[in-house]
């Protein structure tokens, strides 16, 4: 087995060159003036400085809230779905978890593209709407399309994540808990709920943090107006051309989504402590 | 002793397969009753049955005369000590036991005295606050029965508890919950496929083969009198032979007509007889009505097993002596070590 792991090294040298390079450019970026030389960089802290403006400080804070309603609808919807999975049989068990990753098979992109063309004024929906005698409504570019979108494309990962733990929960449990006198209900409350806390949490992680740095649905389904901190770095880089400001924002992120990285594995850690399983962890 | 439990003609499928094809068997209060089989039998089903688990196709289950086919099993007043334990692993040793006390909103001191009583009679005082995961096999197992007894059932059904523990600690553990429910005096059910556990510790024994009860009595009738070929080969290990009741207490086997104590048969039915090894005795040649060769001894620790071959079978036989190989023998056996049965289908 040893020598496979000379295998290894080609994976290293593609990581380092495309993902390790591009990082340490970034931080260089970060922490210099625009117009640089190749061989004189002029360093600075005023990047961050300016991050510290109520303009973006309302557009992370919005950034935040957007990803956290997100995460807390995807639960809210995910969990009974989840939970409705995992007490199908075996066959549907299968066919209803194929069903939940399907889309994901098509690229985010075509999918945004595709709200698009159901919540636009002429789009699918206000036809429909028309057709039963309604009056249209404005649905693209609200925060409802943009909710929309996202718990839209964040679900499976949350349904996937709560299932792996309830799929594995030992049925002789919530048998034991019947035959303890629990009827459903409290058995749903007292043993299936505590002991699914670690897919709910690693379910977050899935979320919240591609949540809070996407770029893509709120631009689409948001409009030009509805700024996220993912779009404002895009905005940085493609747009103003500021690319200091942009890798700063960058690196702000990033330490935000650390940040919160390991305060969800400390809960989730807890949770498997109390539960005494490793279930639903990914990482 | 008051009828408890009574099963009704229990009939029970899965997909295809009948897995109990009419069981009727009536466990009275108090009873330390068995159900013994080989696995697949049919027990395991017959117990989840009762727990409320899953429910039969056809017959009734009848809890104090009660109808209770159509009672979920949070509301029977049964409790399940579970195969693999089934602890809850998000609670420690103290939370699991209280569980049932909590949902029925008993008192906090109620709940305190309850589980400290049930912690003393499992022998794990101190134990309250360890998290059941830490806990050996053999103490999650009193954990399990002290979380089913301390809601005083009626019944407890125990669901082979024993089968992931080694062999000292089952053994232990059997003397142990035999002293619990003589202790608590509860109707015990208890599922094994293991012979030795059931004679260890049943009142009554309810052997079960291809979802059929075989024979139900107590262990010294079932191990005596076994009521078929099954029972014997079951339950110890047995010279089973067939051979033919020639009239009132005289059999034929092996061509030669032996005196027994049983009676009752048709005359010239063919029969099967069973011949514990260790009623048999090896003795010198002229001695015995059969005669053989010593073929091979194993030495068992307190028996040798000796298998004397003759020209119609093998016999086993279970000796304190030590016999020498390939020596001609006699065997002798008395008249009321025969043990007559009918052939399995033809009663």
């Amino acid at each position: 087995m040893k020598g496979y792991a000379s295998l290894v090294k080609p994976y290293i040298i593609w990581m380092s060159l495309f993902i390790v390079v591009p990082m340490l450019l970034i931080v260089l970026y970060a922490f210099t003036t625009s117009g640089n030389e190749l061989i004189s960089f002029r360093f600075t802290l005023d990047n961050f400085f300016r991050f510290f403006d109520p303009v973006f400080i309302k557009v992370l804070l919005k950034s935040l809230e957007v990803a956290l309603i997100t995460t807390i609808l995807c639960i809210i919807i995910g969990y009974p779905i989840a939970y409705i999975i995992a007490n199908a049989s075996e066959k549907s068990q299968t066919l209803l978890i194929l069903l939940i990753t399907l889309p994901m098979w098509i690229n985010m992109l075509v999918r945004t593209y595709a709200w698009i063309s159901i919540l636009s004024d002429g789009g699918l929906l206000n036809s429909l709407l028309e057709f039963i005698g309604l009056p249209p409504m404005k649905l693209m570019y609200t925060d409802f399309a943009v909710m929309l979108g996202m718990v839209y494309n964040f679900l499976p990962f949350m349904i996937i994540s709560i299932y792996t733990v309830l799929a594995k929960l030992d049925k002789a449990l919530i048998h034991a808990s019947h035959d303890l006198g629990a009827n459903p209900l409290q058995t749903f409350l007292r043993i299936v709920l505590p002991l699914s806390l670690p897919g709910v949490i690693s379910g977050i992680t899935l979320v919240f943090l591609p949540a809070v740095s996407t770029f893509v649905i709120p631009k689409f389904l948001g409009g030009g107006q509805y700024m996220l901190i993912g779009n404002l770095i895009e905005n940085q880089f493609i747009t103003v051309g500021e690319w200091n400001f942009g890798s700063a924002i960058s690196l702000i992120m990033a330490f935000i989504i650390m940040a919160s990285m390991m305060l969800t594995r400390k809960m989730d850690r807890d949770a498997s402590e109390n539960t005494g399983n490793e279930g639903g962890k990914l990482w | 002793m008051r009828k408890l439990i009574e099963f009704k003609n229990i009939v029970k499928s899965f997909d295809d397969s009948l897995v109990l094809k009419g069981i009727n068997l009536s466990i009275h209060e108090n009873e330390f009753v068995t159900l013994l089989g080989p696995s697949g039998c049919g027990k395991t089903t017959l117990l989840r049955i009762l727990g409320g688990f899953i429910s039969q196709n056809e017959g009734h289950v009848y809890f104090d005369d009660i109808e209770i086919s159509n009672v979920p099993p949070y509301k029977r007043e049964i409790n399940t000590v579970f195969q693999r334990y089934a602890l809850f692993p998000h609670m420690n040793v103290h939370d699991n036991i209280a569980f049932g006390l909590h949902i029925k909103k008993q008192d906090k001191q109620t709940i305190e005295q309850k589980v400290k009583k049930m912690l003393k009679l499992v022998n794990l005082q101190g134990y309250e606050d360890r998290p059941v995961t830490l806990l050996s096999g053999g103490q999650q197992q009193r954990v399990a029965i002290a979380r089913a007894l301390v809601n005083e059932p009626m019944v407890l059904l125990l669901d082979e508890p024993l089968g992931a523990l080694d062999l000292k600690l089952r053994k232990e553990m059997q003397v142990e919950l035999k002293k619990i429910q003589q202790e608590v005096g509860i109707t015990f059910i208890y599922v094994t496929h293991d012979q030795e556990e059931a004679l260890t510790m049943s009142d009554t024994i309810v052997v079960m083969n291809n979802g059929e009860i075989q024979q139900i009595g107590s262990p010294t009738d079932i191990y005596n009198e076994p009521e078929n070929r099954f029972v014997a080969d079951f339950i110890g290990e047995s010279n089973i032979l067939e051979g033919v009741m020639v009239e009132d207490y005289k059999v034929k086997f092996d061509d030669q007509t032996f005196e027994c104590v049983d009676y009752g048969f048709e005359d010239n039915l063919e029969v099967d007889i069973v011949l514990r090894p260790e009623d048999i005795d090896i003795v010198p040649l002229e001695m015995g009505r059969i005669k053989g060769v010593i073929k091979s001894t194993i030495f068992k620790g307190v028996h040798f097993e000796v298998v004397v071959e003759t020209p119609y079978r093998e016999w086993i036989i279970h000796t304190t002596d030590k016999v020498e190989l390939d020596k001609e023998v006699g065997l002798h056996f008395f008249p009321e070590d025969i043990h007559i049965m009918y052939k399995m289908g033809s009663y």
